[in-house]
């Protein structure tokens, strides 16, 4: 587990650019969006379009997504679960 | 005062306001599933009302160019008017254009077929385009540049436009309901358009009162949540008409939750709940580049047999706001139409008309010279020696927005940093008059750069997966967004795609705010990741 949340928090920081931030830098617990990270509707998209690329995810529905993308450890419990490659 | 001459209008319902009326009366609807566009299959079906293109092809040009120069030979059928001499301008409409021609090109192409030799103008403002072009239309020939202005909006469906709206989670697979309480997204549309607009009565004669265009500074793909920008509009078009003789507002009503929940957002903030309000992309799917025009041009015709248009789509309220949604055809007695649309990057516009005839009077002939000037504070150039990120680094690095953007953005997101810094060296107690400062910028290749990156994440069927953060960049008004949002521009915000830098700056004079007091305007071309420059000036009223 402790090595795909690695593996998460790499493909995060190279997709959406986050320039001068380092794995170290994001909290396994901390909010993804608004106040955590800060990111943003467009980076959401971005990560649902990897998370199917990287690990074959397609979810059903926007309250899916929305629950799946909310940090690093439920990023990481979703994809563990569903991950079809 | 400026006039409506003529118009016309192509869609899959048929050529013409008088067939496009009726079949919207009788409930026509060509929105269906589509598992191919023009050929090009689709990895994705899509709900989508597609002009069958084998009508309107001519050899020798592309589709879009076929289908802008269908609709302004309709529009010339309808009344002739000499459209080949010098006062005669040609402003194109369109977010993508043919994607892989340049527009610039293609809207050349298009004028010179009707032996126009004037360069033309593009306005690429996302999904506001076609008002966008009323608007730019109207301060062009109010200030006596021109006589007449042909506008023209088109945009053609494919795969590249198509595979970006789904993987914004945008479309619908029902039929688009705008402002309905179940209403789940945008259907996608095709149609061109057309209206002949001229300084002097004639033909239909029916009255541009104005335009305004405003950014909300929000974010480049979302709305603003209270509606800034299209609040700032309809206040704008409130001082061409009163509440009053307001007939109808013909809304955006894309059927996206974000919209159209704005758009209830500003009609209650401006005090016109009470308005009937309409909307057609329940018939017509988004027509993009198109829309603005085909939307207005229908509002007027129905306007002018005193109807206002029906909604559909709509079945029951679903914004916070209760506005007074057209669901079926209404009778009216008043002669007054506000069109307004919102899009990416930011960006709002609305323009005014009034259907009654009335004689013009000699001094709404005369051109109004503008008893201003622009003085040039500051002026700063970049071009491909630059290393942007370096210099954004060195010179700004508090923006981490900046690295994601594409090149154009961060070409012309660095280039006004350094210009506002210079600004405020030369000028230290000047502040930044973010309600009335204008942002115009043009270039040639639009987004040429980033479409060709964008096309690589859906080229191969095997490793299809288009990219939201690539997409929304196709777009060549993000970069006006980009620098709106970072320094809270609420003025205009105008992307132009032109022949050369020497057409943007008397150009983006004239089709200044009235009320702007500062402008920001700038050639921001980009062509590949080794080829690029910007010039980029900033200038107050004086």
């Amino acid at each position: 587990m402790e090595q795909l949340k690695l593996q998460l928090k790499e493909q995060i920081i190279d997709a959406l650019n986050l320039e001068d931030m380092t794995p170290a830098d994001i909290e396994d617990a901390a909010p993804l969006f608004g106040e955590g990270l800060g990111l943003d509707s467009i980076d959401a998209l971005e990560l649902i379009m990897i998370l199917d690329k990287q690990y074959g995810i397609k979810f059903a529905d926007k309250q899916a997504s929305k629950a799946a993308l909310a940090s690093i450890d439920a990023m990481a419990a979703y994809v563990t679960e569903h991950r079809t490659k | 005062m400026i006039y409506l001459h003529s118009d016309h209008i192509i869609t899959p319902l048929g050529e013409g306001c008088e067939a496009n009326l009726s079949a919207i009366g009788q409930g026509d609807c060509r929105l269906r599933m589509h598992e191919s566009v023009h050929d090009e299959a689709l990895m994705t079906p899509v709900m989508a009302s597609l002009l069958d293109m084998s009508s309107y092809r001519i050899a020798g040009y592309t589709l879009f160019e076929s289908l802008c120069i269908r609709a302004v030979e309709g529009a010339l059928r309808q009344e002739a008017i000499p459209v080949d001499g010098d006062e005669c301008v040609f402003i194109v409409s369109s977010t993508k254009g043919d994607i892989w021609c340049s527009m610039f090109d293609s809207a050349q192409h298009i004028a010179q077929y009707f032996g126009n030799h004037v360069a033309p103008i593009v306005v690429s403002t996302a999904c506001t385009s076609g008002v966008s072009a009323q608007f730019v239309a109207q301060r062009l020939l109010e200030s006596g540049t021109y006589e007449k202005a042909v506008v023209v909006g088109c945009d053609v469906q494919c795969k590249f436009i198509i595979s970006g709206f789904q993987c914004f989670k945008a479309l619908s697979e029902e039929r688009c309901a705008p402002f309905d309480k179940d209403r789940s997204g945008l259907n996608a549309g095709e149609a061109a358009a057309c209206m002949i607009l001229s300084r002097s009565c004639s033909g239909l004669g029916w009255q541009l009162l104005g335009g305004s265009v405003h950014n909300d500074a929000n974010h480049i793909s979302g709305p603003s949540r209270t509606a800034e920008g299209s609040l700032r509009c309809l206040q704008d078009m409130l001082g061409y008409v009163t509440e009053r003789e307001l007939a109808v507002v013909s809304v955006h009503g894309t059927g996206t939750a974000y919209n159209d929940e704005m758009e209830s957002i500003a009609l209650y903030r401006a005090g016109l709940t009470d308005v009937p309000v309409t909307a057609l992309k329940g018939v017509y799917g988004h027509t993009m580049g198109a829309a603005g025009l085909l939307e207005t041009i229908l509002s007027l015709h129905a306007l002018a047999d005193g109807q206002i248009l029906p909604t559909a789509g709509y079945r029951e309220q679903g914004t916070t706001y209760a506005v007074n949604v057209s669901k079926d055809v209404r009778s009216t007695n008043k002669h007054a139409l506000v069109k307004m649309l919102s899009g990416f990057g930011g960006v709002n516009a609305a323009v005014a008309w009034n259907v009654s005839k009335t004689q013009p009077v000699q001094d709404d002939i005369a051109a109004k010279t503008a008893s201003y000037g622009w003085e040039t504070v500051a002026e700063v150039r970049l071009d491909a020696s630059t290393d942007l990120v370096a210099l954004y680094r060195e010179k700004v690095g508090d923006w981490p927005k900046f690295f994601k953007m594409d090149l154009l953005s961060r070409l012309g997101f660095v280039a006004v940093e350094l210009l506002l810094q210079k600004v405020k060296a030369f000028c230290p107690d000047m502040e930044l008059d973010t309600e009335h400062c204008d942002l115009i910028l043009g270039n040639r290749s639009a987004s040429l750069k980033n479409d060709t990156d964008y096309q690589a994440t859906i080229e191969d069927t095997d490793n299809y997966y288009p990219s939201p953060a690539l997409f929304v960049y196709t777009l060549p008004n993000i970069v006006t967004g980009e620098i709106a949002i970072r320094h809270h521009l609420m003025g205009a915000t105008l992307c132009y795609i032109l022949d050369s830098e020497e057409q943007l700056h008397p150009l983006a004079e004239v089709t200044l705010a009235e009320n702007a007091t500062q402008a920001i305007i700038g050639w921001v071309e980009c062509s590949d990741s080794t080829h690029y420059c910007a010039n980029v000036a900033f200038k107050v009223k004086c």
